[in-house]
């Protein structure tokens, strides 16, 4: 992929209410005058997020539904797609889902943000997505005591020393001038190449591939018969078949919802054994 | 104990922060040499909602350079502020007391007491959790035992126990105080023990007990200071008047909670000592 002029990449991840929305809100509104910005939002099932940020701010937006997929999984496939179609953007903000604690889809060219709400207990149980994060904005710190926030930085510092630490306030704004500042000294994507800060967790059994039958053989065969079709597949992720993934087609296809020729690829293959 | 920042590993004390002027929402010059504030003053910030009274307060927490949107400039001991001080991500100049006093920690004052020391890099030290219940006990009507869990404390109670703590255990040199709530406190004793353990602290009230009892009022409109007022010994007067009326009335509280009676009221107040 090539970039000609380089453009910000800001992933905003963070457990559902903790504020996200609230503070991308404020971010967007102290910049859209100077930068040309653009909005995802990803989410599972549902979401306006994007016409309601498209519509108050005036910037382009859209939403990613993952459906069947793990939304994390399915941001990282898809954000090449959204720099390639968006070259001509200042700043492009990702929202993620935001359901998981092992996984957010932070890269190493991009600044990742956590939104963290202090009632939301123990930094220390949080994995990448607050240890990798480059700033932490700590949101909600209105609801408890002075101590209480003192103590809670002092807990996210031991889990990610590095770092920023920002107190943000969804209802006020506060905190966005900092968040604001962390942007604009963000590096810009130059080359096509992206890397994730950490890996995501394996999808290797039965379940990965649809079973709902909870017996170790039933997800043993399930897995197999997935794991046949997937060498039959090219896994290049290519919609072809009408699906967002090459995972979620095989789902399909072992659920009967769809036919294995439905792939052009394995089309092609199956012609060439039969010959 | 006084009002020390660590940034790496230099301690550096604040005696005094200055502001320089800068420009208001119109780009109009601030009308102002420069404004001290020394270390255990307390300065009201008073003015409208939207006047600027945020921006001040941030442009002192991030020790702006002529590089925020007011353009003011804040020198720490009369020197430009190093950068290390600015930009330390585990500092903060500023603790707050905000409206909402609430604990959300279920455990007792003394273990909790502990868990902050710990936060903070220091070792337990019964010593000074002790003197931290006793000036929160100096502050509140009723007394507050170490063993007591924090959620069952009272309004009073929790309100004074913060003040204690912001006070002797808080890292930051500067206390902000946003309008709090203030029933069941003598507001009075609560700003003295913070001076006392040299804090500067600025609080936006238009409380008279609480307004009153500063050392001067820094007056915001659209944006920039339009004037600082020194408090006159006169309206400490009344600062201190209105103090003692609300003392008085959390004694007769407590009378009212024993099941006294109350046949007859005092009217006058002990002068200031």
């Amino acid at each position: 992929m090539e970039i000609s002029n380089g453009v910000k990449l800001v992933i905003f991840a963070g457990t559902p209410g903790s504020g996200k929305t609230s503070v991308i809100k404020y971010v967007i509104q102290e910049l859209k005058a100077d930068f040309k910005l653009f909005f995802a939002k990803f989410d599972c099932l549902k979401t306006e997020d994007d016409q309601f940020i498209s519509e108050r701010y005036k910037i382009p937006a859209i939403k990613k539904l993952a459906g069947e997929l793990c939304p994390d999984h399915y941001t990282a496939l898809e954000i090449p797609k959204i720099i390639k179609n968006n070259q001509d953007k200042d700043i492009i903000f990702i929202e993620t889902a935001g359901l998981c604690l092992r996984c957010s889809p932070y890269i190493e060219e991009g600044l990742g943000i956590n939104v963290l709400d202090v009632i939301s207990g123990e930094p220390s149980r949080y994995g990448p997505i607050l240890t990798k994060a480059d700033l932490v904005a700590i949101s909600k710190g209105d609801l408890i005591s002075q101590a209480e926030r003192e103590i809670f930085r002092a807990n996210v510092l031991k889990v990610n020393p590095k770092a920023k630490l920002v107190e943000v306030n969804g209802l006020t704004g506060e905190g966005t001038i900092d968040i604001v500042e962390s942007i604009k000294a963000s590096p810009e994507i130059k080359t096509g190449k992206l890397t994730l800060k950490h890996s995501m967790p394996s999808a290797i059994c039965g379940y990965c591939y649809g079973n709902k039958t909870i017996e170790e053989k039933a997800v043993h065969q399930r897995y197999l018969a997935g794991k046949e079709l997937k060498n039959l597949i090219p896994n290049l992720n290519c919609g072809k078949c009408g699906f967002k993934s090459c995972n979620e087609f095989i789902r399909a296809v072992l659920d009967g919802k769809t036919e294995k020729e439905q792939c052009p690829f394995i089309k092609e293959k199956l012609k060439k054994i039969k010959i | 104990m006084s009002s020390k920042t660590i940034s790496n590993g230099v301690k550096t004390e604040i005696e005094k922060i200055t502001i320089l002027p800068g420009v208001n929402k119109f780009g109009e010059k601030e009308k102002f040499e420069k404004i001290e504030i020394k270390k255990g003053e307390i300065v009201a910030i008073v003015g409208q909602t939207g006047a600027g009274k945020s921006q001040l307060l941030y442009d002192i927490e991030k020790l702006a350079q002529g590089d925020s949107k007011s353009k003011r400039t804040i020198l720490v001991n009369d020197k430009k502020a190093d950068k290390k001080l600015r930009f330390e991500p585990k500092r903060k100049l500023v603790a707050s007391l905000a409206q909402s006093m609430n604990f959300l920690t279920d455990i007792s004052v003394k273990n909790f007491l502990s868990l902050h020391l710990k936060a903070r890099g220091k070792r337990f030290d019964p010593k000074l959790i002790r003197e931290v219940i006793e000036e929160a006990n100096e502050i509140t009507g009723e007394p507050i035992s170490p063993e007591i869990n924090l959620l069952n404390l009272s309004g009073g109670q929790s309100r004074a126990l913060m003040i204690s703590d912001i006070a002797n255990v808080s890292i930051s040199p500067i206390i902000l105080i946003d309008e709090i709530e203030n029933a069941g406190i003598d507001k009075e004793k609560a700003m003295q023990i913070l001076v006392e353990e040299g804090k500067i602290v600025l609080i936006v009230t238009h409380d008279p007990t609480l307004a009153f009892n500063t050392d001067k009022r820094i007056v915001v409109k659209n944006g920039g200071i339009i004037k600082v007022l020194k408090t006159t010994l006169r309206e400490k007067g009344i600062g201190h008047y209105f103090n003692w009326v609300g003392n008085y009335n959390l004694e007769l509280r407590e009378k009212i909670r024993q099941g006294e009676k109350v046949e007859k009221t005092e009217l006058f107040c002990e002068p200031i000592k």
